[in-house]
């Protein structure tokens, strides 16, 4: 019993660690604020003083994807500080991005690739 | 329109100067904040080049004056003189009387003329003996300085510095810009190759158009937490001023607005805080003595990755 709670406690964590963070977005928003908790754990060099351009650049010079979240970020910053109500833009790129990062991934600095 | 017109400028003025493209950025942006620009460089960079042919595709009257020590305000900002035909004194405009003003070397001015100058620069008018004329529109000052030369020099102090909205560097090209360069002068480079792409009319929008750029609430809490944090940075003796604050959120304005926008994102503000904020930055000696930086850009950036931007 004690070695199959020894065996199987990390398990259970890790799987539990990766549900929660798991992002499920309901708007632009929502969605943006998870990118910005999984950027903050997958990329712990990423500077507190971070914007969202050079997130985007250190997530590109890692090989990730960022037209998608390109388009959806020129959206967010129009409602974000321009004051203008939010758009129905697709933001799932964004959600891919952020769950991707979630829990597993690492970015590191330098270009390296995303992955375990 | 003003991501045009930005295009239109930078390939204009890039037929007669190669390779500064941001330089040409940061002049527009300034003109449009109604700012003044200091420009660094040594000798031979194009600084004088640059300005002039910036004047020249906005349709805009420019003149220089060469800063020397034995120059007096009245070379500057003109002077009562008196006329003979109709025995009373009038006013003679000085150069200041123009668009954009080239004020070369300007630390080998004494400091009476430096602080003539930079008074016009602050009130956009000149007043002689309670006699007071206002510049025209735009006014901008160019005023260079060379960084080696220091004998015969009178720096400018910290309270003058402050009323340059930017401090751009001209550094030597790259290869492949200074190759280019050289080829291009084989044929002759002429000014005059370089149009007008501007109204006057049209610049009197754009103008208007930066002071309509949304700052969100958030941005300009950001911008008071970096002004803090350069305040009590313990390498610094003096950090950033509220006017170098508001400097930095009108140019943060010009670039959003040449960039299509009609807000600021933190974006704009992390991209042009070293050109607005490095020169008014005064490193502690005694800090650098015991091996803290004395570059003051490497200070900013350090303050701008602890500071968060609104996200």
């Amino acid at each position: 019993m004690a070695i199959n709670v020894v065996l199987y406690a990390p398990l259970v964590f890790t799987v539990f660690r990766r549900r929660r963070r798991k992002v499920n977005a309901s708007n632009l928003a929502d969605a943006f604020n998870g990118l910005e908790l999984a950027l903050k754990e997958a990329v712990p060099d990423l500077p507190a003083g971070f914007t969202w351009e050079e997130a985007i650049g250190r997530l590109r010079a890692s090989g990730v994807q960022t037209k998608g979240m390109e388009a959806a970020l020129r959206s967010y910053e129009e409602y974000r500080y321009g004051g203008l109500p939010l758009t129905d833009i697709d933001f799932r790129e964004v959600v891919k991005v952020a769950n991707m990062l979630g829990g597993t991934s690492t970015v590191r600095s330098g270009g390296a690739s995303v992955g375990r | 329109m003003a991501a045009e017109i930005r295009d239109k400028v930078v390939n204009e003025v890039g037929k007669v100067v190669i390779g500064r493209e941001k330089e040409i950025d940061l002049l527009l942006m300034c003109l449009l904040a109604r700012g003044h620009v200091l420009l660094e460089g040594v000798p031979g960079v194009s600084k004088t080049l640059v300005a002039n042919a910036f004047a020249k595709c906005l349709g805009l009257q420019f003149k220089r004056v060469q800063f020397t020590p034995d120059i007096l305000p009245l070379d500057i900002i003109g002077g009562f003189v008196f006329n003979l035909k109709d025995r009373e004194f009038e006013f003679r405009k000085g150069p200041i009387f123009t668009n954009i003003l080239l004020a070369d070397e300007i630390n080998r001015a004494p400091p009476k003329v430096q602080s003539a100058l930079l008074e016009s620069m602050q009130e956009l008018q000149v007043t002689v003996e309670g006699h007071t004329e206002k510049l025209p529109f735009p006014f901008m000052v160019i005023a260079t300085q060379n960084p080696l030369e220091f004998e015969g020099v009178y720096p400018l102090p910290e309270g003058q510095l402050d009323r340059f909205m930017v401090k751009v560097s001209f550094k030597y090209p790259s290869k492949e810009v200074e190759s280019d360069i050289l080829k291009r002068n084989l044929s002759g480079i002429d000014v005059n190759d370089v149009k007008t792409v501007l109204t006057l009319s049209e610049l009197e929008a754009l103008v208007k158009e930066v002071d309509g750029v949304k700052v969100s609430d958030d941005v300009l809490a950001y911008l008071a937490r970096v002004a803090e944090a350069t305040r009590n940075e313990g390498a610094l003796v003096l950090g950033a001023s509220p006017r170098a604050m508001v400097q930095l959120v009108h140019c943060a304005r010009a670039k959003a607005l040449l960039e299509g926008r009609r807000y600021v994102t933190p974006d704009d503000l992390k991209s042009i805080a070293n050109d607005v904020l490095t020169h008014r930055l005064t490193i502690d000696r005694a800090a650098a003595l015991k091996g803290v930086s004395r570059n003051p850009e490497a200070i900013l950036t350090a303050i701008l990755d602890r500071v968060e931007p609104p996200r």
